[in-house]
């Protein structure tokens, strides 16, 4: 269990983001603790893909405050602390696997530092040889990323994630585009990451299953409102069934 | 960037060696080896030579400010100043209209052609493979022949003016424009196309219902691109009798008038960069 005394590593309070007259994300609150893996669930366009997207700052927020580590993130501001791993993995294809893992460690580097993919410091390449190791990916660090299978790709952006020395991993539906074994070894990886680093999960999810059974929390979103946040536990079918019914009203009572 | 948390350095492993296979570095060298020397026969065949590009100073000198007569040639106007007198101006503006006609009427009117060589020519909607390859060949044949070329041919066929000049446009264009629409139809994503087909749509149902809805901007975006490169063609057509303003160009270059083709030059300029900017604002416009 995640040790709830302390502060949460991200902490998430009010956050508000509208796109023109559309409110996507309407005041959300959330924490993640330290080694603590939190699910988010929620049908599309319920404001989960926006919500990390703000937290890590590649999307300005309105309103609301973002903070790592107790301390207060700008809107907009990229910090170290937070790694983002997405749904289309995002690999540069014709690169090796550890030149994408190196490119983690680019936000501590001089321009001149690693000027180009080839030229990494020797102490980056063997922090990124570590990284690949933990995912277990050691063995192709000079395969390029391209031929990797799409379970092997999503670990080694994990991997990536780990060179960055992170300490908030953000997984915008991390395995939604990958077959149900390659799915259950980056959740399990995911979790580890969580017991063993201390690293704090956020992890969207589209699968009620994978949530259960490997994460701390899950927290549901219904039209960019925490509507549901609760174990694993005591989450229902109803309660799952209550997040994704927005669909059906909205399309016309389709099942 | 300051580190709130303990951003501690993570456990490290050494790197492996890169597998390099033999051969790489051997074609690596070779390949290099092969570039450099044809650039060394480049040089070579082309007599280039910068010491010949400045001992020839003055020839520049008397192309930018003018040269006395000699027995053999008589005195020329200097490009600089240019002359800006109505008399240069005003026929100057017509004649630019008549270059900015023949490649807009050379472009438009070769969409039909050009749309039938990108359908037949594109293997996204043309199944049968020996069609295929003679709108591949025929596109190629077309485009392969600069437009002052078949501007020469139509000239001898039909006499001097913008006529020969805006059918030797239509003539090249249709190459082009076939190639580059029927590229921008193969790279269309075949999802909706393959729906449709399932469905039991035929070929030419699927590229009038699923692959040329989809390629309606990159269709534009291109066509838009072409009138801004045809009219620069249409220049170079002037040069070879087909009018316009490359034509009043070529006349004022003959007759060492450098001052008046300097006016035409910078006209030109003014001409290019206009309808640079406006076709890349229309393009801008069209993809949103």
């Amino acid at each position: 269990m995640p040790p709830l005394t302390t502060s949460p590593a991200l902490s998430v309070r009010g956050l508000t983001k509208s796109f023109g007259p559309q409110i996507v994300l309407d005041g959300i609150d959330l924490d993640v603790h330290a080694g603590e893996v939190v699910s988010i669930l929620g049908a599309n366009g319920s404001g989960k893909s926006t919500a990390l997207r703000c937290i890590s700052g590649l999307t300005k927020f309105d309103a609301g405050t973002v903070s790592v580590g107790g301390r207060e993130v700008r809107s907009g501001e990229r910090v170290p602390e937070f790694a983002m791993v997405f749904q289309k993995i995002y690999l540069v294809p014709r690169l090796s696997v550890l030149e994408n893992v190196c490119a983690g460690a680019l936000g501590r580097l001089s321009f001149w530092q690693a000027w180009m993919p080839r030229v990494f410091p020797d102490e980056v390449r063997e922090e990124a040889m570590g990284c690949l190791d933990r995912v277990g990916l050691a063995t192709r660090a000079h395969d390029r990323a391209g031929r990797l299978s799409g379970g092997q790709q999503q670990r080694a952006a994990v991997a990536r994630a780990l060179c960055q020395r992170a300490s908030v991993l953000l997984a915008d539906e991390p395995v939604s585009a990958l077959d149900p074994a390659a799915a259950e070894q980056v959740m399990r990886l995911l979790r580890s990451l969580a017991d063993e680093d201390a690293i704090a999960v956020a992890c969207v999810l589209h699968q009620p299953d994978l949530a259960r059974r490997h994460s701390d929390r899950v927290v549901g979103l219904i039209s960019g409102r925490v509507t549901l946040d609760t174990t694993p536990a005591a989450l229902t079918d109803a309660n799952v069934d209550a997040l994704y019914a927005p669909d059906y009203i909205t399309e016309g009572g389709l099942i | 960037m300051s580190a709130t948390m303990d951003a501690r350095p993570g456990r490290r492993l050494p790197v492996p060696p890169r597998p390099r296979t033999v051969g790489s570095l051997a074609t690596m060298a070779v390949v290099i080896a092969v570039v450099v020397g044809l650039h060394v026969v480049a040089v070579h065949e082309t007599q280039f030579s910068l010491t010949e590009l400045v001992s020839g100073w003055r020839g520049i000198w008397h192309f930018l400010f003018g040269a006395p007569a000699t027995a053999t040639i008589k005195a020329s106007a200097g490009a600089l100043p240019p002359d800006l007198s109505w008399h240069i101006v005003g026929p100057g503006l017509y004649q630019c209209l008549v270059t900015f006609s023949m490649g807009l009427l050379g472009t438009t009117l070769s969409i039909p052609f050009a749309l039938a060589l990108a359908y037949l020519g594109a293997r996204t909607t043309s199944k049968n493979i020996v069609v295929y390859q003679l709108a591949r060949g025929l596109m190629s044949f077309l485009r392969s022949v600069p437009a002052f070329v078949w501007g020469l041919i139509y000239v001898t066929a039909v006499g001097l003016g913008a006529f020969p000049g805006v059918l030797a446009i239509i003539t090249h264009n249709m190459g082009v424009m076939g190639k580059l629409w029927s590229e921008a139809m193969e790279e269309t994503d075949r999802g909706p196309l393959e729906a449709l087909r399932s469905a039991g749509a035929s070929s030419a149902q699927t590229a009038t219902h699923a692959v040329l809805p989809s390629v309606i901007p990159q269709f534009t975006s291109l066509f838009l691109y072409r009138v801004d490169v045809n009219v620069r063609d249409s220049l170079t057509l002037g040069v070879v009798g087909a009018g316009g303003i490359g034509f009043v160009l070529t006349q004022a270059i003959q007759e060492f008038q450098f001052n008046v083709m300097m006016t035409y030059v910078l006209m030109v300029m003014v001409m290019v960069i206009a309808l640079d900017l406006l076709s890349a604002w229309l393009r801008r416009r069209i993809a949103q």
